[in-house]
């Protein structure tokens, strides 16, 4: 192309000056990691296209639950749907499909070096290699952890007043279990976030991460209750996503752990996860 | 400075390097040679600490790699041209990887001058010819200044002008000091480039000399002379450990007689001679010889491999 021939007459200059200040001081920080992690997420366009469909997502299907609950409640033949009964469910609506969204953003963060082979170059500029795990976490985080706190919080304080317009007995902030249920689902997203990357190392490819997450997070815990006799429900409430429902519901169902004990295990779900994606990260070769 | 020792490596029951050991030193350019799956790439990884080794040690200037207090700094690599993110500009691509180590906006600017790619600088990597791409690598490889330099087929993709370009770049590298590393199955580009060979096939160092001796080595001591006194001067030639070969009317080559001596005959007998010239033979053919019985996917029984090594 244009550069290849321009590139002859460049050979003339010096390969070292001007030689910046900072490179005669280079130094691998865990700070530069963090900040090149970050250079990597927020210049890829998928970051951004991805997480403003969470904010959409989490606010918009929040404004349009709230705006049809006043209809539902006496229309609905079949009785009310799943947390329908509850404005905080109501308003949050947009979890269930956000939780989607951000497990593949996370997956995507996680699996994406190693399809394209840029992990090689990442893992020769930084072969302590764990760094590279945690600044991935932080980058995200940084991004994630603003938007989904957004994302409830708006949908809460426009969503109630919507609802208090149906004629919808609606709940304040103050109220028990209300602003835990509402920080509780940011928790929950950027959690199942987290354990998108750690999937996405894992599984060291996109497809089958976002397949392991979806189907643990959403169709397993759904089948395994149904499959499952009742003394099962010690087990299933360890799941995830049941684990998850015990903090991010205002009323939980006394069947499910409590709130406390579900946050913990939840925690340390993402946790476990992450363990074992930086186990294989130094472990493995790329 | 590359210091490998002892280096194996084994992909279950596969050895893909076996007990390989050499230096790569500063202010010359050395060239890693061998057939496909010979074991370069997987002795670059090495280096590098992408794979971990099963024994034997590579040191880079005096230490490990992962110790290193900045490591693109110490060796810049280019591993294959594919080793980014398509989705990133490679402005983007040059800034995140500087920013291991704190290099900056400025810098990135400097070479993507360097390397000719400022126009294209915000465009997406994935948009980029293969030339480009390896452009793009070079860059990578260079932007924390660093001591060593380590290149996996470099030429790969590269358009003529890339190609001089980049051996130009290469050699400059080496006369400012550094430790120029690059492999190859390209035996011209090798052999206009490097000054030190280092030879691997099927997992195994096969040589490890100057670029000269290696020729001369493989060259042997064939000469070629052409005489109006042919005959006289094969009578003059022939003894127990000597070949002559025809090769035309008044031309023949000499096997076991080293050139000077011929001259020296030629002219106590007062032969005329027209041509005295050593036939040296190219790098390829060299590197044939070499590795004939090296090759990994040949057909070959493993006594062949034996000799081989």
């Amino acid at each position: 192309m244009i550069t290849a021939t321009e590139a002859t007459e460049d050979k003339t200059q010096p390969i070292s000056p001007p030689r910046p200040d900072e490179a005669s001081t280079a130094r691998l920080t865990f700070a530069h990691v963090v900040r090149s992690e970050w250079i990597k997420l927020r210049t890829l366009r998928s970051t951004w296209i991805s997480l403003a469909s969470v904010l959409g997502v989490l606010i918009g299907f929040g404004l349009i639950a709230a705006a049809m609950a006043g209809g539902g409640e006496t229309a609905g033949p079949g009785g009310p749907a799943p947390g329908s009964n509850d404005p905080v469910g109501t308003v949050l609506t947009g979890a269930n499909l956000a939780v989607l969204v951000v497990g593949v953003v996370g997956a995507v963060i996680g699996a994406r070096e190693f399809g394209s082979g840029q992990i090689r170059t990442t893992l020769a500029a930084i072969p302590s290699r764990l760094p590279v795990l945690w600044g991935k976490i932080i980058a995200l985080c940084a991004l994630l952890v603003p938007v989904t706190v957004c994302g409830v919080l708006v949908a809460f304080v426009a969503g109630m007043p919507i609802l208090n317009a149906q004629g919808v007995t609606t709940v304040s902030w103050s109220d028990p279990g209300v602003a835990r249920a509402v920080l509780g689902t940011a928790g929950y997203l950027v959690g199942i976030g987290l354990i998108g990357v750690a999937l996405g190392v894992l599984i060291r490819g996109t497809a089958g991460a976002i397949g392991v997450l979806l189907g643990g997070v959403l169709i397993l815990p759904g089948l395994a209750t149904a499959l499952l006799p009742d003394g099962w429900d010690v087990v299933l409430n360890l799941l995830p996503s049941n684990a998850a429902q015990a903090f991010t519901s205002r009323l939980p169902s006394p069947d499910l752990l409590g709130s406390g004990v579900g946050m913990t295990v939840f925690a340390l779900w993402v946790a476990v996860a992450l363990v074992a994606a930086a186990a294989a990260l130094m472990v493995r070769d790329v | 400075m590359i210091e490998v020792n002892e280096l194996t490596k084994k992909y279950g029951d596969v050895v893909a390097v076996d007990q390989v050991s050499f230096m790569v030193r500063p202010g010359i350019v050395t060239g890693f040679l061998g057939p496909n799956g010979a074991g370069k790439t997987t002795t670059m990884s090495a280096v590098l600490g992408l794979s971990r080794p099963t024994s034997g040690r590579v040191t880079v200037n005096g230490r490990r790699y992962v110790d290193s207090p900045a490591p693109i700094a110490e060796i810049g690599a280019l591993l294959d041209a594919g080793a980014m993110d398509r989705g990133r500009t490679a402005r983007d691509h040059l800034l995140a990887v500087g920013a291991t180590v704190g290099v900056g906006p400025k810098r990135v600017d400097h070479l993507l001058e360097l390397v000719g790619l400022a126009e294209v600088a915000r465009r997406r990597a994935g948009s980029f010819s293969l030339g480009m791409g390896q452009r793009l690598g070079i860059a990578t490889a260079l932007l924390a200044d660093p001591a060593v330099v380590m290149l996996d087929e470099p030429v790969n993709g590269l358009d003529p002008d890339g190609i001089v370009w980049m051996r130009t770049l290469l050699k400059d590298l080496a006369v400012e000091g550094r430790t120029v590393f690059l492999s190859s199955h390209l035996m011209s580009e090798v052999e206009h480039t490097a000054d030190h060979l280092v030879v691997i096939g099927r997992g195994r160092i096969l040589a490890d000399a100057s670029m000269a001796d290696f020729i001369a080595q493989a060259s042997g001591t064939k000469v070629r002379v052409v005489s109006p006194d042919a005959t006289a001067l094969r009578d003059v030639l022939t003894g127990p450990d000597v070949t002559i070969r025809a090769t035309g009317p008044g031309r023949f080559e000499v096997e076991g007689v080293p050139s000077e001596r011929i001259g020296e005959l030629a002219a106590q007998g007062g032969l005329v001679l027209h041509q005295l010239v050593p036939v040296r033979v190219s790098l390829e053919q060299a590197f044939m010889e070499l590795t004939r019985d090296a090759v990994q996917y040949g057909a070959m029984s493993d006594n062949e491999t034996e000799r081989a090594a």
